[in-house]
């Protein structure tokens, strides 16, 4: 089996930044790779899994996601998206529809169009979304608007839309870092087993080295929009880890923020 | 600070200056005024008891008045959809919404009566100049209040839709549509009822509703019958507007 990811020399910079929010990235994911990737904020670890979702246009390189040649001014087909499924650091529910409706909404690119259209799932549909919510163990929230729940059950419900999707990539940003150390834990063991079982390739993004530790079998550092190592998990020091955040340059933003 | 203090001085030396401009050039007769009492006094006293005869012109004239907003809101519905979409600094470019918010704030620039007067000489009396002049001046706010109501749409749902392989009619429908629903239902009933308060005035131009019995009733100084009709429009302003805040609830 081909490689899932392909990225050759990629670079990429947001409108009206300085700086590139990534610099030369090549990487390689192979079929069923659980990677978490580490670095500080404004490392470039949204933008890359954005990218790799084929969110952002207007980038240098080479691309291939699923054996697919990405182009840098054009976004994929709709046909290629629900292959690659996103998990978003903010959830991106749908706040005043069901939980249900929300994991329905993770089938809406595997629907026929007047179906889709309607939100009128048909059974098979629904089977795949109870499962889903099953999964992570929300069944009983099925009914519930999002807008009701908590935190930790909205990550829920978005891991759920994100599986019902049936994607064989999973991009997940930052999917616990709204949660306390405990809940994070769950839900990560409850995304990456999910996705082992499906069979599915997986790449989160973290702060947390520990919980890259335990729930991914490579490491990728990125600082300033590179990558500054790609280890196996075994592999992993504690000096490689410091080294990402050391004399780390703290945010004008957020100095300006303490003076007033 | 010294700079805003500074605007503060000229703004209050401006209204001032109005004032005193518009005291001194009024032509005000005190003595005007000191006489309004007594005819004021008259002019009620002529209104009691307000005649009950008029049930049956009072019930046409709310029927028609009732008739005017609604198909006049339905109208300014229509036209306030594609309008509030290209009004949208979210979907559309700079180049389309800009225009399209000017000839709205021009369009809410010209008063309902205006509009009306120039429909009865287009299309002559009736209820359906009335109807033709609310849905355009209505469309002024509507439309603006729809783009307002798209712009303040959360895109991160939208964009997850995207990524699971939604074209941009079904991010409409699943992502879009469920976040405004409850702000396009309540503007649209807070328009309604701005449009039935200011289409009972559209009858003193011709143009319809019950606003012609009251100006019928007054020009021929049957003020006890005027005050019937006023008191029927007094009535029918209150229970919509409490209609509409029990309404108004629902949607949040």
């Amino acid at each position: 089996m081909g490689n899932v990811i392909d990225i050759d020399d990629l670079s990429f910079r947001h409108d009206a930044a300085a700086q590139n929010a990534l610099e030369q990235v090549s990487l390689r994911v192979a079929t069923g790779e659980r990677i978490a990737l580490l670095g500080p904020s404004g490392a470039g670890k949204t933008t890359l899994l954005t990218l790799l979702d084929g969110r952002l246009r207007g980038w240098r390189g080479r691309v291939s996601v699923l054996g697919q040649a990405q182009e840098p001014e054009r976004a994929p087909p709709l046909a290629d998206r629900a292959d690659t499924g996103f998990i978003f650091q903010e959830f991106a529910l749908v706040e005043r529809s069901t939980a249900m409706r929300n994991v329905l909404n993770g089938r809406l690119g595997r629907m026929p169009g007047w179906r889709a259209l309607s939100g009128r799932a048909a059974k098979r549909d629904l089977d795949i979304a109870s499962a889903a919510l099953s999964n992570c163990g929300i069944a009983d929230l099925a009914d519930r608007r999002v807008d009701s729940l908590s935190g930790g059950q909205r990550q829920r419900v978005a891991i759920a839309r994100c599986l019902a999707q049936e994607p064989r990539v999973i991009f997940a940003d930052e999917p616990v870092s709204n949660l306390d150390p405990s809940r994070a834990a769950e839900i990560l063991m409850l995304l990456t087993t999910a996705a082992k079982a499906r069979g599915a390739t997986t790449i989160f993004s973290s702060h947390q080295p520990e919980l890259a530790r335990r729930f991914a079998d490579r490491v990728i550092g990125m600082r300033n929009g590179r990558i500054v190592f790609d280890l196996p998990t075994g592999q992993l020091t504690d000096d490689a880890t410091a080294a990402l955040y050391d004399d780390a340059v703290p945010l004008p933003a957020a100095r300006l923020k303490v003076v007033n | 600070m010294r700079r805003r203090d500074l605007g503060g001085f000229w703004a209050g030396l401006l209204i001032v200056g109005v004032v005193l401009w518009s005291f001194v050039t009024a032509d005000v007769e005190l003595s005007r005024l000191m006489s309004a009492g007594p005819r004021i006094a008259d002019f009620l006293g002529r209104m009691f008891p307000p005649d009950p005869t008029v049930m049956e012109e009072i019930r046409k004239g709310s029927a028609e008045t009732l008739r005017i907003a609604t198909l006049g809101t339905l109208g300014a519905v229509i036209l306030s959809i594609p309008l509030g979409i290209l009004a949208s600094e979210t979907m559309v470019s700079p180049a389309i919404h800009r225009p399209v918010r000017i000839f709205l704030a021009f369009v809410r620039a010209i008063p309902l009566i205006l509009v009306a007067m120039l429909m009865v000489g287009a299309v002559g009396l009736g209820p359906l100049p009335g109807i033709i002049a609310v849905a355009f001046h209505a469309t002024g706010m509507l439309a603006k209040f729809y783009a307002e109501a798209v712009d303040g749409v959360s895109p991160a749902p939208v964009a997850a839709l995207e990524s699971a392989g939604a074209g941009p009619l079904l991010r409409l429908r699943h992502a879009i549509w469920p976040q405004i629903a409850p702000v396009v239902a309540r503007d649209t009933i807070f328009r309604f009822e701005l449009n039935l308060r200011e289409s009972l005035i559209l009858g003193i131009v011709g143009a319809g509703g019950i606003g012609f019995y009251i100006q019928t009733y007054v020009r021929s100084f049957q003020y006890d019958k005027a005050a019937s009709v006023t008191i029927a429009v007094i009535v029918m302003v209150i229970v919509i507007e409490a209609i509409n805040v029990l309404l108004r609830r629902r949607f949040t």
